[in-house]
């Protein structure tokens, strides 16, 4: 166990990442609506040493009820569609909603017409793009940082 | 190849499962005519059995072979036959009826039903399972999948043979080159050409960088579902690095675009193979000083044995593939038996204490993981060249593949028109095992579920399609 911490903080220390320079954070509820599992294990690094999102103080929470952001991939198929339309009547306002990957954006490879309603936009009001098939780790974390950020700086413009 | 009337049909495949054959999948055709059963014997031998539907039904062979009962229940959701002897015939991929459709009744003193999902509380992908439990106990488990069914089978039906490639294997991201790949095999099967050993070299070095980031994936999922946050980061880490050297070989990180139907069109030069080498080496290194340290962890360690058991008689009942089967002892894995890759000499492996429980599970991830590095370590000596299919026979209207994907073997069934996609029928490993992830929780605490279902890290992309 201690080797293993040891070794963490080594390779924290070789790859240097900055501290927060934020005063604020996310939460992010995560909803699968039918995509291919890319984007679900890119997102499961983030909090790999290479990323580590916390300490932005970003997290993917376990609830709609305490989230900010919901953060949706896939291209909406049929059976998700009520699930996906819960969630986020689930969420405290204001609230936000990402579109994470090509499916979510509508330009992937999606699936035959009879099982897919639509891109997340056509279903609910999406404040967020974060294109890519899947999208690497590092453009998901520079577009929910840059959130963060806008956030930060224009809390008038919040909804 | 020959259509059986339905009796014969049902006669052809008992005698077969006598003779040893086992069952490796099952469909239906687009207008729900005609159903295939597909058997395996144990030398590798495929067996297409063909039954025209009458009055819209075919005897069922579920009473024989429990490995296809999700077969069936998906051929009369999504074609329509109806399986006579099955019964009852539970839905599948249909969600729209009641709960006593797709459920099993579960009935005595006091037990009660605990609804998970279809979204889940973390990064985890759709799907929903209501569990029968007395107190913590869990009686009983409907997995009920489907929900993120994109209808990719039929979207990749009226394509070229070529062109749908790209679709099938969209199928699921952790699984893209094995998906890909099993396609490609039963389209050049159809075609009548054989891989070259180039070709086999590309797709088995493929299909090893696609195992490593997924076993490591594996045991870093199993990690954190006993909450050892130390133990994750650690493996997660070295999933990051596979895929970051999947990308500088390839251009993508989950190797999208690198399997195509005929060809290989990935180079690698010398000094590019050596560097990959020398990665993975060092991969291989921090990847066993992390795994000593989960040896030595006995908070850890403690958590994991005789938990979600899938021993070796539910295996060869319920059709279990992959490391799941070989932690239960049974030495099958298709790597072991693969013309058209490169595995001469391939020895599957098996854990000591093969109990199939989640202990088993992780160690066999380990396992294979060295095995794994193993394979690359030989394979990446050279430069790597772009490579063709040859023609080796005739063909026919139908092709099929079998590849080991890291969660087992995966039967893919190609059906075409000349050049033209008719039907494509993909099962997968994941598909194989969801009946083992709902077999291994009975009897088993609830709250120690999703420990048990991270130990097999089934994707539900995969069988959901």
């Amino acid at each position: 166990m201690l080797t293993l911490l040891r070794d963490l903080r080594r390779l924290r220390r070789e790859l240097a990442l900055p501290g927060p320079d934020r005063g604020r954070s996310l939460a992010v509820r995560h909803v699968d609506a039918g995509s291919c599992n890319g984007c679900e294990h890119e997102l499961t690094l983030l909090s790999s040493p290479y990323y580590d999102l916390q300490r932005f103080g970003l997290g993917v929470v376990a609830s709609p009820r305490h989230a900010d952001l919901l953060l949706v991939t896939g291209p909406v198929t049929t059976r998700m569609h009520e699930p996906l339309l819960a969630a986020y009547a689930a969420m405290p306002e204001p609230r936000l909603v990402a579109a994470l990957g090509d499916c979510a954006l509508g330009c992937g490879i999606l699936g035959a017409d009879e099982e897919i309603v639509g891109p997340v936009e056509s279903v609910l009001r999406v404040d967020v793009r974060i294109a890519g098939c899947p999208p690497a780790p590092a453009a998901i974390a520079e577009a929910l940082l840059s959130l963060v950020d806008e956030r930060a700086a224009a809390p008038a413009a919040r909804r | 190849m020959t259509t059986h009337s339905p009796s014969g049909y049902r006669r052809e495949l008992v005698r077969a499962l006598a003779h040893g054959f086992a069952p490796a999948g099952l469909h239906a055709t687009e207008d729900g005519g005609v159903v295939r059963a597909v058997l395996v014997s144990p030398d590798g031998d495929v067996r297409i059995e063909s039954v025209a539907a009458r009055d819209g039904a075919v005897p069922t062979i579920v009473d024989r072979a429990p490995a296809m009962a999700w077969d069936e229940r998906e051929a009369f959701d999504q074609y329509g036959v109806r399986f006579s002897g099955h019964e009852p015939l539970r839905a599948l991929a249909r969600h729209d009826g009641e709960l006593s459709r797709w459920t099993v009744p579960v009935r005595g003193d006091g037990p009660y039903q605990v609804a998970v999902g279809p979204i889940h509380a973390g990064v985890i992908e759709s799907g929903h399972f209501r569990f029968h439990v007395v107190g913590d106990r869990i009686l009983h488990v409907d997995v009920r999948l489907f929900y993120k069914h994109r209808g990719l089978e039929r979207a990749a039906a009226g394509r070229s043979l070529r062109d749908a490639l790209a679709v099938v294997s969209r199928s699921c991201a952790a699984c893209a080159v094995a998906n890909g790949v099993a396609y490609a095999q039963a389209c050049e099967e159809a075609l009548g050409d054989a891989a070259t050993q180039e070709l086999a070299r590309a797709r088995t070095i493929l299909l090893e960088l696609e195992r490593g980031w997924n076993h490591l994936n594996d045991i870093a999922a199993v990690c954190a579902g006993v909450g050892l946050a130390a133990g994750f980061t650690r493996f997660a880490g070295l999933c990051e690095r596979m895929r970051r050297l999947n990308a500088a070989l390839t251009g993508h990180r989950f190797l999208f675009g690198t399997v195509e139907v005929g060809r290989s069109v990935l180079e690698l030069d010398a000094a590019t193979a050596n560097a990959a080498r020398a990665e993975l080496r060092e991969v291989g290194a921090e990847a066993r000083s992390a795994w000593r340290e989960l040896q030595f962890n006995a908070s850890f360690q403690d958590r994991l044995p005789d938990i979600g058991v899938v021993d070796a008689a539910a295996v060869s009942r319920l059709g279990t593939v992959g490391p799941a089967a070989r932690a239960a002892g049974v030495r099958a894995d298709l790597r072991s038996a693969s013309p058209g890759l490169a595995y001469e000499g391939f020895e599957p492996v098996v854990p000591e204490r093969a109990e199939g429980d989640v202990q088993a599970r992780l160690e066999q991830r380990g396992l294979e993981l060295r095995q794994t590095l193993e394979v690359l370590d030989g394979l990446l000596g050279r430069a790597l060249r772009p490579a063709r299919a040859e023609p080796a026979g005739n063909g026919g209207p139908i092709g099929v593949g079998r590849v080991e994907s890291p969660r087992g073997a995966t039967l893919c069934v190609v059906e075409r028109s000349d050049e033209r996609l008719d039907r494509v029928r993909l099962r997968t490993g994941s598909y194989a095992n969801w009946p083992s992830v709902a077999h291994a929780a009975i009897d088993n605490l609830l709250p120690d579920f999703p420990l048990i279902n991270k130990s097999f890290e089934l994707c539900y992309a995969c069988a959901d399609r």
